[in-house]
């Protein structure tokens, strides 16, 4: 599965994921306490401006994550002008474009394995507590393996029901599903624990 | 130790590989989507802290910028955007979903799960969801209340659905309920 | 009989199927091909479990894709792996399931399904859990559920490819007896030697056809020449 960023460099793909992610906390904190539609305006117009700077696929991509969003802004909106608060509807509408957009910046432009090295950087402190530093990067890297495993498994399953059914398959299909998960996690753990497991060791002294 | 985290990370792929199943539209034209079933069912199969921390790896894929909600939908913008309440709600929704699976004891197990599925699916979900739709959308409790509301029946449906699935997986693989394991 | 019409059929772009003509109607029929030649989509498109962009196939006269219902009548499909496809906890269940969907009521299914278990010779299956059965008999459960819907025809997706030999032998022997026409995947030469007919596959296209003395050999001596020609 490939991540939202976009592919190849730009100038906020070099700056570094943790400053990104703070500049970011600290702009969202701003944001939500403006309720004026001006300052808001200009902090819209400044964040499409940021995707602007990445081209027109920064454009489109920022559009995009925007769409789940704006069918519920619309609703409201249609609420807001119904009680005759055009202003608040107004005062909404480019906050939440502001800070969607905002937010959709930082993961156009922070590639997955820098998001996973940051991950890694604030797990660390943890490793105290038996935990390997390579969890996060492990469990990611699991995840995103076999999730096309378990659709193809879906789809198996739904072609079998298929060659013997007319109707739809239903949700009756989630128990082998989740049964097959559960054997595939003794095989897992076998070659995770083949593989020297989850806990870091020490290595054994050298018998030189 | 290393069977927990393949489970976990097992039912992480499940509940993502559910978004991407067609969304049936109910006759309210409201659309419901199979992944909410995923998380439900994380609690009451792997327990309240293992079907937490499954949903923990899907909410912390979504972060990285992985579009794995239904509809392909991921990245950062998510958590700016009103429905970041659902999402981290998902976690709580799992925890006790599982929680109540494992403490309450009655004969029928569909009828511990989808009671399960009710409190924590439903009641604890919406509770966190409408939290995050007033603090994003500047809203009152009621007002965004409100506008979770023709969601509700179709996320009752999945609750009882939920019961039934647990039900089926721990006749037939007893031993498979880890929730209910004592 | 079934006849294959011009199918065309693509795949996220891509030609898989293009303009393909059959017409078979020997008891035992094999396709040979290798991976990605499009013998699993043809034999997908035979039980009418996708529907061609163009072209038709008709099984018996029923035309496969858009009547579903004659479909399932006529023509049943198992695919390799029985774990990916067992629906059911319990083996009466999973076989009562296609009985029940043809519009059996659900007790004359349940007689029917403990009849094809009993002509089987394993009556005790019947309340047995499927996942305590061995590989092979899981293997052996799926068929018991597609022949208790009585196709005239049977298609294998590679049945032999999890089995140990004694398992493969098994099966192998299952198909030989059984009274229904027969379409079996598969790579391995040695298991359809015996067949009427041996259709072997590449890239879409039909490159071989006949009998399998004929076809067999010559597939066999291809695929030895693309292994020394590919870098491992």
């Amino acid at each position: 599965m490939l991540s939202l960023a976009l592919p190849g460099t730009s100038w906020a793909h070099r700056l570094s994921a943790g400053v990104k992610f703070g500049v970011l906390a600290g702009v969202m904190a701003v944001m939500a306490g403006l309720d004026r539609p001006v300052p808001l305006a200009v902090a819209g117009c400044a964040v499409l401006g940021l995707h602007a700077t990445l081209g027109w696929r920064g454009l489109r991509a920022g559009a995009l994550a925007m769409r789940p969003v704006l069918w519920i802004v619309g609703l409201i909106v249609i609420w807001q002008l119904a009680l005759g608060t055009a202003h608040e509807a107004l005062v909404l509408t480019l906050r939440i474009i502001a800070m969607v957009g905002a937010a959709t910046f930082v993961t156009l432009t922070t590639p997955l394995p820098d998001l996973i090295a940051l991950v890694e950087r604030l797990a660390a402190p943890f490793a105290r507590f038996g935990l390997s530093p390579r969890l996060p990067a492990l469990a990611v890297a699991m995840v995103l393996r076999l999730i096309p495993v378990l659709r193809g498994r879906m789809e198996m399953l739904a072609l079998a029901w298929r060659a013997r059914s007319r109707k739809r398959p239903g949700p009756r299909l989630i128990v082998p599903m989740v049964l097959s998960l559960l054997d595939d996690s003794d095989h897992l753990a076998e070659a995770l624990r083949a593989r020297g497991g989850l806990t870091p060791t020490k290595l054994p002294p050298r018998r030189d | 130790m290393e069977r927990n985290f393949t489970l976990i990370i097992l039912f992480a792929a499940l509940i993502c590989a559910l978004g991407f199943v067609p969304p049936i539209t109910l006759i309210s034209g409201v659309p419901i989507s199979a992944q909410s079933l995923g998380v439900m069912l994380a609690g009451a199969v792997l327990g309240a802290g293992r079907g937490a921390l499954a949903v923990v790896v899907v909410v912390g894929l979504v972060a990285l910028g992985l579009p794995v909600l239904a509809g392909g939908r991921g990245g950062l913008g998510v958590f700016a955007g009103p429905t970041v309440g659902f999402l981290l709600g998902w976690i709580a929704a799992a925890f006790v979903t599982g929680w109540v699976v494992s403490r309450l004891q009655t004969r029928f197990i569909w009828l511990s799960a989808t009671i399960a599925a009710v409190i924590g699916g439903i009641v604890v979900l919406y509770l966190c969801g409408t939290i995050g739709m007033m603090i994003v959308l500047h809203k009152t409790f009621g007002q965004a209340l409100l506008l979770s509301l023709p969601f509700i029946p179709g996320d009752l449906i999945k609750a009882v659905v939920v019961g039934w699935l647990t039900a089926m997986i721990g006749r037939y693989r007893p031993g498979a309920l880890l929730s209910r394991a004592h | 009989m079934i006849e294959i019409q011009d199918i065309v059929f693509r795949r996220e772009g891509a030609v898989i199927l293009d303009g393909l003509s059959l017409r078979l109607d020997t008891p035992r029929v094999a396709f040979v091909g290798r991976n990605g030649s499009g013998k699993s989509t043809l034999l997908r498109l035979i039980a009418g479990l996708m529907v061609p962009q163009a072209g038709q196939i008709r099984v018996t006269g029923v035309d496969v894709a858009r009547d579903r219902a004659g479909a399932l009548a006529t023509v049943g499909i198992l695919f390799q792996n029985p774990d990916h496809q067992i629906i059911f906890p319990t083996v009466i269940e999973e076989i009562c399931f296609g009985l029940e969907q043809q519009g059996h009521p659900r007790a004359d299914a349940r007689g029917l399904a403990h009849q094809a278990l009993s002509r089987a010779g394993h009556p005790d299956w019947a309340d047995r859990l499927c996942h305590t059965l061995s590989q092979g008999q899981r293997q052996m459960v799926c068929l018991l559920a597609i022949l208790a819907m009585e196709p005239r025809w049977i298609l294998f997706d590679e049945p032999f490819n999890s089995l140990d030999i004694p398992s493969i032998l098994r099966v192998q022997a299952q198909i030989a007896a059984l009274t229904q026409n027969v379409i079996t995947i598969t790579h391995d030469p040695a298991r359809v030697a015996d067949y009427d007919r041996v259709i072997w596959l590449e890239q879409g296209r039909i490159v071989g056809d006949g009998a399998p003395g004929d076809v067999l050999p010559a597939y066999m001596s291809a695929m030895e020449q693309a292994a020394r020609e590919a870098p491992c």
